[in-house]
């Protein structure tokens, strides 16, 4: 059982099945660290994204580029919207984190049931079949839908590593992130950057959110259930670090399917909140990589 | 204290107009002599897609049977309430029916919701006809329980002797759904297939939430399986045939009555051919009642019932009840839960337009020959039929 | 009748749910969403014990409280040792967690659920009976989280959730009082469960997820946070206004997306327009 071909193959699906995880965690991290937000709105966001795909690329029949594009732009519009008319409003009240939470918890069971109310609850994706080409490769069967998705991840995080490490913005929101009335004092601007963190969440998720139609089926109140997957990462990975997070994701879902060969199949699913019990009381401030990594990567 | 007691004293009063409104409202029974009954369905949720399509179908059956004079002069009259297949609201439905509605009998399906509303049932003397459901354990749930359709272990029993008998596959590999439709379906299987004679080599289970099945799937791959058989739900077989397919598994497939529904073939593609289904209601060829309803979907709504079978049943449920009220009308007697089931275990066996004869047994069961269904060119096309 | 006392026996559930997360979140200023498992720990332990040990059901309550009290020390002790906010996490996996385990265990009746539980009374005056013991222990348990928040003890609360700092260096442990809040509150929960349990005589995994959370949390922020009424009012209303709505025969397909959007629609209306909930807390509270 324990051949290398069957372990390469666990491991290259569970790491492409990981891809949407990356982007899911990777947003919620960001929020998360330059807002000091728990931002459970993402799951709202992640919800409009993909019924906006789906009536774009299956209702109107639009090609999947422009379904996409749409997707997007509904989440950025989104997002600009709970932050300017939500989070800034909650902040500038001085509102305890618990209203912000409740605010955030409760907008995204709001979509979600107006998601039911318009589309009903009938599991659906965004191609009408989810059969994709197969090539095989010393005999690790790899789909097209793999390949799309690896790339797809790969590029968008070279391009936020690329923004954080490179670009001024970028390193305001680190300003902001580490000490936001301290970088209000230098002049910069500490809503902006709330404002661009979960602008780049809501591309992120936007994408994400596109693989995951194209490859299972979605109903209304999916999205909550997926973002605890990315909550439990971003623990993992250590709040603050958004290469942590990133790292867990890929870390969980291989966990998750490598299982398989040591645990009865019924336990998989319970073996991720299994994780995450360890983790709270004995990792609380996450999995510390090797130093030399976290070197590397300072944008974590 | 001044200004905030008036405001608050408002405000209470406010909150306990609300529920007086809620009791308040409680329409008082039509005065008219009609022949209730209740049917507490998912109509919302993520069930409502099946849930609608069988309410339709039951109400036609009810305007039909009215229109051909009732029973004895009197009109059927149907309440329907939805449950969203949760047992909570279920039994809030179901309260309403006994209750407000006061039917003596009603029809419910999907087994949380049948499990749940049973204490209330068995307490209120109502009879409680569970139509859809298949949890073995139903027939378990008290003396006004009784299922019209049958439990898990009638289809799930039929495809495994068939496979083993029939078919001649020896060694056959099961993956379920880690939930409870999953787990108990996966145990009769294995039990059945045993005792005739077969061999499980694999019996992995797989959870509800997951999208990736690799690991799973490459124990079964390793376990060089005959057939497989796969009991989930209509949202992750095609995925999990899919992805099956993508790892080189080619294997016939088999599953249950949930797996007949034109989603399959329509998101599995070419990996759906040759999978095997169950229907436990007849086809066109074995009931002539059957070709014209289906013609009336067609005319209706432009295609074809969501689980089709299950449609058959609540076609047929309010036939059953009519039964049951011409029953108690000859006798004079009133109608009362009591008498419902009277009547039920008296008449016994019942003649059906659109599943044909159906009886019930002393153990609150009912036994109905399984047909099987396969993909052909991604087309459903009748397959066998086990008694 | 049947009917009204269901409704009457839901409101004092509600009640008593709605009251006891108050205190956690209102006075104690903890973030948790995971109560209803403190709910269903209780009601599971209660239903079981009595089933498969035989253990009288008043007795059987008993022992369900105090597992779920229990249970809250076992969340609570490890996650506050590191933050408020890490209490929220740890109790949405704990919610989680809990939901997957029960399915996979099968003397509690896994994911089907569990059925056959006993009822504390039987016969025909069975529901009154059962209205006026859950409407009884619903004044009761308000009356312990007013006396409980209005005295001595009170104050303490106030002063830790006030200022936290201030109130360790005089000495005294905010620890400590955080803890028990969450252990008394969950252990109200769970009574709530045990009675729950043994009415409806019928448990399943399903009815515990973030949905009832989000139910609760509606009750206590519309009633009123903070405020010994405010909660009555939020449950008062959440389970009369849906069943109210029921009989304004909507069609369906629209009614419980529109009883979802109510909820939470509320609770967005009231977050932004009147924080304070609609029982406001007296000054000085």
């Amino acid at each position: 059982m324990l051949e290398s071909q069957i372990l390469l193959q666990i491991a290259w699906t569970s790491v492409s099945t990981a891809t949407y995880y990356v982007l899911f965690a990777i947003a919620f991290a960001l929020t998360l660290k330059v807002a000091q937000l728990w931002n459970f709105a993402q799951a709202g966001i992640m919800g409009l994204a993909f019924y906006a795909m789906y009536a774009a690329m299956l209702g109107w029949n639009w090609p999947h580029p422009a379904g996409v594009a749409f997707g997007l732009a509904v989440a950025v519009a989104a997002s600009v919207c709970i932050e300017v008319w939500g989070f800034r409003v909650l902040r500038g009240r001085r509102s305890s984190s618990l209203m912000i939470f409740i605010f955030a918890i409760v907008f995204a069971e709001f979509i979600a049931y107006l998601l039911t109310l318009v589309f009903g609850t009938e599991p659906q994706t965004l191609t009408r079949s989810i059969m994709s080409e197969v090539h095989l490769v010393g005999g690790i069967a790899i789909s097209d839908w793999d390949l799309k998705a690896l790339t797809t991840t790969a590029i968008l995080c070279l391009a936020l590593f690329a923004y954080l490490s490179f670009t001024q913005q970028g390193q305001f929101l680190y300003a902001v992130a580490d000490n936001g009335e301290l970088a209000e004092l230098y002049g910069i601007s500490a809503n902006r950057a709330y404002l661009v963190s979960l602008v780049i969440a809501a591309v992120f998720v936007s994408f994400g959110i596109y693989l995951y139609g194209t490859r299972a089926s979605m109903i209304p109140t999916a999205p909550l259930e997926l973002m605890l997957f990315a909550v439990i990462a971003t623990i993992l990975g250590g709040i603050g670090s958004i290469l942590g997070a990133g790292l867990a994701a890929i870390f969980l879902s291989v966990l998750q399917s490598a299982s398989i060969l040591v645990i009865p199949s019924q336990w998989q699913g319970s073996l991720t909140y299994f994780v995450l019990f360890v983790v709270i009381l004995f990792f609380p401030t996450g999995l510390r990589l090797p130093a030399w990594i976290r070197r590397v990567a300072r944008a974590g | 204290m001044s200004h905030t007691a008036p405001r608050r004293a408002w405000l209470r009063g406010l909150a306990f107009a609300a529920a007086a409104a809620a009791f308040g409202t409680a329409a008082p029974a039509a005065a008219q002599q009609t022949l209730k009954f209740g049917l507490a369905m998912p109509l919302t949720g993520s069930q409502s897609s099946y849930g609608k399509d069988q309410v339709k179908a039951a109400e036609w059956a009810v305007a039909d049977i009215n229109a051909k004079g009732g029973v004895n002069g009197k009109k059927l009259e149907m309440i329907l309430l939805d449950t969203q297949a949760d047992p909570t609201v279920g039994i809030s439905a179901v309260n309403r029916l006994i209750n407000v509605d006061k039917v003596p009998v009603f029809v419910t399906a999907w087994s949380a919701v049948v499990k749940a509303v049973a204490p209330i049932a068995n307490r209120e003397k109502v009879l409680e006809l569970s139509i859809g459901a298949n949890a073995p354990e139903i027939s378990k749930l008290g003396d006004y329980v009784y299922t019209a359709f049958p439990l898990a272990d009638v289809d799930v029993t039929a495809v495994a002797d068939y496979t083993f008998k029939t078919l001649g596959k020896k060694r056959v590999a099961i993956m379920y759904i880690n939930n409870d439709t999953g787990v108990e379906a996966a145990r009769l299987y294995r039990t059945v297939f045993e005792k005739a004679g077969g061999q499980i080599v694999a019996f992995e289970a797989y959870d509800p939430k997951a999208t990736d099945y690799t690991g799973a799937l490459l124990k079964v791959r390793a376990a060089n399986p005959e057939m497989i058989h796969l009991h989930g739900l209509v949202a992750d077989m095609p995925l999990v045939i899919a992805q099956m397919r993508q790892l080189g598994i080619g294997q016939r497939v088999t599953t249950y009555a949930a797996g007949y529904n034109p989603q399959m073939v329509e998101k599995a593609g070419k990996g759906a051919e040759g999978l095997i289904v169950t229907s436990l209601a007849p086809n066109e060829k074995q009931n002539p009642n059957v070709g014209p309803y289906l013609e009336r979907w067609k005319k209706a709504e432009n295609r074809i019932p969501n689980g089709l079978p299950y449609t058959q049943y609540l076609h047929d449920a309010p036939y059953l009840v009519a039964a049951l009220y011409s029953h108690l009308e000859k006798n004079k007697l009133p109608a009362s839960g009591e008498n419902m089931r009277k009547a039920l275990l008296a008449v016994r066996t019942f003649d059906l337009p659109l599943t044909g004869k159906l009886t019930f047994n002393e153990d609150h069961t009912v036994r109905k020959p399984v047909n099987l269904v396969t993909v052909d060119n991604g087309q459903f096309v009748p397959l066998a039929t086990v008694e | 009748m049947e009917y009204v006392y269901s409704v009457l026996v839901m409101i004092g559930i509600y009640t008593i749910m709605a009251s006891s997360f108050n205190l956690i979140i209102g006075f104690g200023g903890l973030i948790s969403i995971a109560h209803p498992i403190f709910f269903a720990l209780s009601a599971y332990a209660s239903a079981l014990v009595n089933l498969h040990w035989g253990v009288p059901i008043p007795l059987a309550i008993l022992l369900g409280t105090l597992f779920a009290a229990a249970m809250s020390v076992m969340l609570s002790l490890p996650s506050l040792r590191i933050s408020g906010d890490y209490l929220l996490i740890a109790s949405m996996g704990f919610q989680l967690g809990f939901v997957e385990v029960i399915k996979n265990v099968d003397f509690a009746g896994g994911a089907g659920g569990l059925t056959g539980i006993a009822s504390i009374y039987s016969g025909p005056s069975r529901s009154p009976a059962f209205v006026v013991t859950t409407l009884t222990i619903a004044a009761t348990v308000v009356s312990v989280v007013h006396w409980l928040t209005h005295g001595e003890y009170g104050r303490a609360i106030r002063a830790m959730r006030d200022d936290e700092e201030c109130f360790a260096s005089l000495g005294r442990n905010p620890m400590a009082i955080k803890i028990t809040i969450f252990a008394v509150g969950s252990a109200l929960a769970g009574l709530a469960g045990a009675l729950y349990a043994h009415y409806f005589q019928f448990l399943s995994p399903e009815q515990f997820g973030i949905t009832q959370s989000a139910l609760i949390l509606t009750m206590v922020v519309v009633g009123g946070m903070g405020s010994t009424w405010g909660p009555v009012v939020g449950a008062l209303l959440l389970t009369a206004l849906p069943q109210a709505i029921t009989f304004l025969n909507l069609p369906p397909s629209v009614m419980a997306p529109l009883q979802g959007m109510l909820y939470t629609g509320l609770v967005l209306l009231f977050l932004f327009v009147r924080p304070a909930g609609l029982v406001a807390k007296r000054l000085g509270q």
